[in-house]
């Protein structure tokens, strides 16, 4: 890892993606300035890089090898660098996984003095179980909405931002400070907003002749935790967004301006196409969040219901565990949880790493 | 499972950096009580220490009687339990044939403690008792009682709520329709235990086979043969006609009620505490409604929680837990709590040491509650329940009656997919427990 230092430092996945966005596009500034597709024609200093097309040391020209760590010869000092995130990995996920994965073939009392084995019932039950199809159903609509809307009120933000001249701070801190909230805090924040008996918000609505009532209508209840589970992960969003902004070649936008492009046009044609990496890892956190992080939010806001309609996954897990005490089930439930969640991420990966653009 | 192997752990390391103490055993006892009822409870375990020098008792509020329970768990996975635990009625069978816990009077016979075992309140005895020995010392017993606004009934041309469902929900709708107030009744949070289950006792409503559960754990629900039908759509009706309301999320069911918006409320008699102190209207409570055609009504069941002892402890310590549970059953014990907090007296003795000091006639409300749970001679759908994965199959038929409320379902679908779903529940927890009932009678060690 000597000679290639910037390949071999490039991160892994996902840890750190502002060093994957901003060290590429500051070493593109000093050494070589390269083009994106659209781009290309309008920048006025354009030697075209040699090294994006000539493959180095068997990498495929598409991916100048960011993606990939290379330990060279010398594995030990790496190792031994990785070895506390193993450790950490170990404990706190591999031993619990192993552990849920044995939970969930058994029936057993919550204080462990009889366990039963009984094979894969645990999963044959919820695989029966209209409730369970009901809540697979509810996540995903609830994942992809909240990741939609998360992104997209994230990436117009951050273009304001990056239009704000005066009190540009004022305006970040602003942004960023629903996510120092604790999301059971924000949860009941919205419940109460929301609330049709008293919420200031809902009575908003009621006089625009919206009826609304979360208590009542499964629908409003599923907007009701897409929006504030959504409010809460838009500022995560909006740092790497604008970070990421901040990265474009100011350049290839003044290149662009004199050509005459209007800012949405920039913004869409030169910023955006740049910012493919961060929007793809992005997609992949708020998707993990949906999944994972949300159960906070859901049991402030609606406890799950009304009748069902807004017991994700994360929750469902949660109450079957914990409340009901019904480990085996609960246990089942997370391995399924697990599986889907792998399964989902590596699909994004396989389907569009391809298309964005690493490379600058 | 990852939670509770973490909490496992931080639970082992808290214990061992517990410093020992020196003259006095020290016992610990996890509860649920938060608020005005945490300071109460912690008055009373200080009464307890200062009464005797030779033990200490020592409170932890642990979160909500959930999350005592996940911790009691977990310290018992991780061989380090508290010695006595509160745990909700819901969570009876789960707790009696843990294996993991001491039944109370066994201990306290061993110890040489004598109680009145007979003077405790039957249906408060009857649902903490296994084949007639008590196996948690009652601590906190509520029963739900029907809160109302004087003022409103008053302008509405009424002296008092009326004795049945009919006769309310006239009244109620003449509330409305009067522009007295526009909400008749709330909806309360634990709507499943006031309005489904005790609705089912005082109108002599079966809810399961085998006496409710109390016959062995082959029970099974049959409420959905039954008047809990019409009481669900009665409720829905309500709703649909705006006399009932939803709190929902961000609110509590109370502030609805002592803030004077809605005219009656159904909740505990634990609330006697809060409403005193919050309530800025005229309130006063009375009997839970019946059927028109059901007379006599019989008792209500109770809710709240009792104190378990937990297996594994030296037999030092368990002297100190029979000293407490002994402190605890006393009359003037009692009497204390059920003044401060609105929890029943758990005995006889201690409700007429409170009727002989005059408690009643400064409190009237107070006495509801007993007078309701003491009512007639309970019989086999009156006694309580006896469900095991109560908790879980209450969930289920709570949102299955949510559907109903959303329009998803009529009634009778509903209390049928209910009465499905929690037949698989009981049948899961019988196939655990098949041919336990032994173990749940054995002698501490």
């Amino acid at each position: 890892m000597n000679a290639s230092s910037p390949i071999a430092s490039a991160p892994i996945w996902p840890e750190s993606p502002a060093v994957q966005v901003a060290q590429p596009s500051g070493l593109a500034r000093s050494q070589h300035p390269s083009p994106g597709a659209t781009v290309a024609e309008h920048s006025p200093v354009t030697p075209r890089p040699i090294r994006a097309r000539t493959p180095k040391r068997g990498q495929p020209d598409r991916e100048p090898g960011l993606k990939r760590a290379n330990f060279g010869r010398e594995a030990g000092l790496p190792t031994l660098l990785l070895l506390p995130q193993l450790l950490i990995l170990v404990c706190f996920f591999f031993i619990p996984s192993l552990r849920a994965l044995m939970q969930s073939v058994l029936l057993s009392d919550p204080f462990g003095s009889n366990v039963q084995f009984v094979w894969f019932d645990n999963f044959k039950a919820l695989f029966a179980s209209g409730e369970y199809r009901q809540s697979i159903v509810t996540t995903i609509w609830f994942t992809v909405t909240q990741n939609v809307i998360t992104l997209a009120v994230a990436v117009v933000l951050a273009f304001a931002s990056d239009r704000v001249v005066r009190g540009r701070s004022v305006y970040r801190t602003l942004i960023l400070l629903p996510y120092a909230i604790a999301p059971a805090i924000a949860g009941i924040l919205w419940a109460f907003l929301f609330n049709p008996v008293v919420g200031p918000l809902a009575h908003m609505l009621h006089a625009l002749g919206i009826s609304w009532d979360p208590n009542r209508n499964p629908n409003d209840a599923l907007w009701l935790v897409i929006m504030a589970a959504s409010w809460k992960h838009i500022c995560y969003d909006y740092i790497f967004l604008a970070v990421g902004l901040l990265a474009v070649p100011a350049s290839l936008m003044e290149a662009a301006a004199v050509d005459g492009a209007g800012p949405i046009r920039r913004f869409f044609l030169i910023a955006l196409p740049m910012l493919g990496p961060t929007v793809f890892f992005l997609a992949v956190m708020n998707f993990i969040y949906g999944f994972f992080e949300t159960f906070a939010i859901i049991d402030a806001v609606t406890h799950g219901g009304p009748a069902g309609a807004t017991n994700i996954l994360v929750y469902k897990v949660y109450v079957d565990g914990f409340i009901n005490l019904d480990l085996g089930s609960s246990a089942a439930q997370s391995v399924l949880l697990m599986t889907f969640a792998l399964i989902c991420t590596l699909l994004q990966f396989r389907y569009f790493d391809h298309k964005v653009n690493y490379g600058v | 499972m990852k939670k509770t192997a973490f909490m496992a752990v931080l639970l082992g390391v808290l214990a061992l950096a517990a410093p020992a103490q020196a003259a006095r055993v020290e016992v610990q006892w996890w509860h649920a009580m938060s608020g005005v009822l945490g300071d109460r409870l912690n008055e009373l375990v200080e009464k307890f220490n200062a009464s005797q020098d030779k033990y200490t008792v020592v409170a932890v509020a642990k979160g909500n009687y959930d999350e005592v329970t996940n911790g009691v768990i977990a310290a018992y996975r991780a061989k380090r339990p508290p010695e006595m635990v509160q745990i909700a009625e819901r969570g009876y069978m789960t707790m009696l044939l843990s294996g993991a816990i001491v039944p109370v009077q066994d201990l306290l016979d061993q110890k040489g403690y004598k109680i009145d075992w007979p003077d405790f309140i039957k249906p408060v005895a009857s649902f903490w008792s296994y084949k007639g020995r008590m196996s948690a010392m009652p601590f906190n017993s509520s029963t739900p009682i029907f809160w109302y606004n004087k003022e409103h009934f008053r302008k509405a041309g009424f002296d008092k709520p009326a004795d049945t469902w009919q006769e309310l929900e006239a009244q109620l709708y003449a509330i409305k329709a009067k522009g007295v107030s526009e909400c008749g009744t709330v909806l309360p949070g634990d709507f499943y235990w006031s309005l489904l289950e005790n609705y089912s006792a005082i109108n002599n409503q079966p809810y399961g086979t085998l006496a409710n559960g109390f016959g062995g754990l082959g029970t099974e629900f049959v409420y959905n043969k039954t008047k809990v039908v019409s009481q669900v759509a009665r409720l829905k009706k309500w709703l649909d006609d705006g006399v009932l309301q939803i709190a929902g999320q961000g609110l509590s069911p109370e502030q609805l009620f002592t803030s004077g918006r809605c005219s009656t409320f159904v909740n505990s008699t634990a609330s006697h505490g809060n409403i005193e102190r919050n309530a800025k209207i005229e309130w006063s409570a009375t009997f839970l409604p019946h059927e028109n055609d059901i007379n006599p009504p019989l008792n209500s069941t109770i809710g709240g929680g009792a104190i378990w002892v937990m297996k594994g402890h030296t037999p030092e310590r368990y002297d100190a837990v029979a000293a407490f549970l002994d402190f605890v059953a006393q009359p003037e014990t009692q009497v204390w709590w059920h003044g401060v907090t609105g929890y029943v007296p758990a005995t006889s003795k201690a409700y007429a040491l409170a009727r002989e000091r005059g408690y009643y006639k400064e409190h009237p409300t107070r006495e509801i509650a007993v007078l309701q749970l003491s009512r007639g001679t309970p019989n086999d759908n009156s006694r309580g329940f006896r469900f095991g994965n109560f908790v879980q199959t209450m969930l289920a038929q709570r949102s299955e009656v949510e559907a109903v409320f959303t329009g998803q379902k009529q009634p009778q679908q509903a209390m049928d997919d209910a009465v499905k779903r929690g037949n698989e529940i009981l049948r899961q927890f019988e196939k655990l427990n098949a041919g336990k009932d032994a173990e749940a009678g054995r002698e501490p060690k």
